[in-house]
């Protein structure tokens, strides 16, 4: 149905406030919600509201989301125009800008076909054509740019509580939906100038084919087409730059927490017991025990200090010429096993001990009877024999007789 | 060597766990201006004199796994204020750096699950939250600017690299997941 331009406009002008709360919405609306909205603005005009929704169905501004139903959306070409007039720029896909690449790639091929056939009117078909592209690819550019700067400037000045992971995510969405691939699209060796780059050749062939003699139009392509290549992946790369920022520091914010989640998590789950030492800020702190004082350091020393000097002793450093008797004992006990182990078995170790060391005293030969007594290489018993004298260097010993043998 | 400037009150802070940051003046231009001197000061001594990439100073602790018993209840603490800063739409830092706050209006006791965990760590009202401030002070992670008022200090961020640490150290499955990259920055 035809709409009167002039009574669409006259509607239009008369509920701005409501056109922008509708533009500001996405997504259906039901016939209530628009209701509501109407009345808000009601004092604004003097309209019934009833009226007004008739008129937004009549204008074609709101239309059913689907054939009898009873919620409806903004029309796409009232949208389109609200947007141009608010100067929000909605951002287009890389699919898109792949679109325009793939249709200037037929475009070029036909072109191609046209030059070779020598088809003057195809030829200026696939000319205007191009023309067009290449307007709609920079006038897609430039607002999928305002689109992305307008974003970043929502995340640096909202202060509505968004967590930070949301926030993340979002940004996340942007570099991955529009920059990144953006970029693949338009940089120096991407499809983009590929496809620039031959329709510029089939330009130049034209034009000195003689096929096509709007000279001026063709030279305005030919920069158009630079234009646009070096203009795009400027805008990209100003669009990384802007969002790199914010992407750094919310995904610093992000891991932190996450972290003090995990550890919250962790102590709501296991307890204080088992919540263990790896979610603790380790600080240092030095206990100082049994560390003296400054004056006792400072007494310690004056008394080094105020000692009376003395002549340092002198050490005897000469050989003694007999050995000590301590040493000669020690000696002596040392050998003893290797005396006895030739002479095992023997009937009685005492008698044997005084016989073959008749100097030493009781005490030596108590000390030798006992070493080999408890040699671990030997075996000693006692008899029950009748007790002996055992007669030594300074008195006697009266014992049983002990044998002694290898084990 | 000898002639490093405040030598005394600085180990003496060091020693009690302080950190010290741009806010503790003379001794922090003093560790910035001769940091290679102090730390080889207290090298022999066994006394790993730290550098914070975000400039600020503390020992190293000797023995991690030997905490006191209230740094159960700063980590607690710290945890719940960064878990309440992740919701407020600011990159945290930014938010707990950014202003000032006053005790009685901190999120610890706003939720029952907060609540819950620092009842684990016997802290049961907003004095306890005060006693734990108070400690914070002594290691140089908060600043008090009135009986009730408050600000973090640069030393608070080593929170933020614990919880980094504690994110790290966690799995996860694969590269980038919801948007969210497995590398730390």
């Amino acid at each position: 149905m035809k709409v009167n331009a002039q009574a669409f406009f006259n509607f239009c002008a008369a509920h701005v406030p409501l056109l922008r709360q509708f533009a500001e919405r996405t997504g259906e609306l039901s016939e209530s919600e628009v209701m509501r909205l109407v009345r808000e603005q009601a004092d604004a005009h003097e309209e019934l509201p009833e009226t007004t929704w008739r008129r937004l169905r009549e204008y074609q501004i709101l239309v059913p989301s689907e054939p009898g139903g009873e919620s409806c959306l903004l029309a796409e070409p009232v949208a389109r125009l609200l947007t141009y007039l608010y100067n929000n720029a909605n951002p287009a896909t890389p699919e898109i800008i792949r679109g325009y690449v793939q249709s200037l790639d037929t475009l070029a091929k036909q072109l191609a076909r046209a030059l070779e056939n020598e088809n003057v009117t195809v030829v200026g078909l696939a000319f205007n054509e191009i023309s067009l592209t290449l307007r709609r690819i920079h006038a897609d550019l430039d607002e999928t740019h305002q689109a992305i700067l307008a974003e970043v400037g929502r995340y640096k000045t909202e202060r509505q509580r968004v967590s930070v992971r949301e926030k993340f995510r979002r940004i996340v969405y942007w570099m991955e939906r529009y920059v990144e691939p953006m970029i693949e699209i338009v940089r120096a060796d991407g499809p983009l100038r590929e496809s620039f780059d031959e329709v510029e050749r089939l330009l130049r062939s034209a034009r000195e084919q003689a096929l096509f003699n709007d000279h001026p139009a063709l030279e305005r392509n030919l920069r158009f087409l630079r234009l646009v290549g070096a203009h795009a992946l400027r805008v990209f790369v100003q669009c990384r730059k802007e969002i790199q920022p914010l992407y750094e520091s919310l995904r610093r914010s992000t891991f932190i927490a996450e972290g003090a989640s995990r550890a919250l998590e962790k102590l709501q789950s296991e307890g204080l017991a088992n919540w263990g030492t790896a979610p603790l800020i380790g600080i240092c702190s030095l206990r100082l025990q049994n560390v003296p004082g400054d004056a006792a350091i400072a007494l310690a020393l004056r008394r080094v200090i105020e000692h009376p000097p003395e002549l340092p002793p002198v050490l005897d450093l000469t050989a003694e010429e007999t050995a000590p008797e301590e040493l000669v004992r020690r000696l002596w006990l040392d050998l003893l096993p290797d005396h006895v182990r030739p002479e095992l078995p023997l009937p009685d170790l005492l008698d044997w001990i005084v016989k073959r060391h008749p100097g030493k005293d009781t005490s030596a030969v108590l000390a030798g009877f006992t070493a080999l007594v408890f040699h671990n290489d030997f075996e000693a018993r006692f008899s029950e024999a009748q007790p002996n004298e055992y007669v030594t260097a300074n008195g006697s010993i009266q014992a049983c007789p002990v044998q002694l043998k290898s084990p | 060597m000898n002639d490093l400037p405040h030598l005394g009150e600085i180990f003496d802070r060091f020693k009690r766990g302080c950190h010290l940051g741009p806010d503790d003046e003379p001794f922090y231009s003093a560790l910035t201006a001769r940091y290679d001197d102090y730390a080889a000061y207290f090298a022999p001594l066994g006394l790993q004199l730290v550098r914070h990439e975000r400039e600020f100073f503390y020992f190293e602790p000797e023995n991690p796994e030997n905490v006191s018993d209230t740094m159960p209840r700063i980590a607690v603490f710290s945890y719940i204020f960064v878990d309440h800063a992740a919701n407020q739409g600011r990159p945290i830092e930014e938010f707990i750096f950014g202003q000032n706050f006053l005790v009685t209006t901190l999120p610890h006791f706003t939720l029952d699950r907060y609540t819950a965990l620092l009842r684990q760590v016997e802290v049961y009202d907003v004095k306890g939250l005060e006693t734990i401030l108070r400690h914070m002070e002594r290691i140089g992670w908060v600043k008090w600017l009135g009986p009730d008022e408050f600000r973090f200090l640069r030393p608070f961020h080593r929170v933020f690299c614990k919880c980094i640490e504690l994110a790290e150290s966690a799995s996860t499955p694969t590269p980038v997941q919801n948007g969210t990259p497995t590398t730390p920055p």
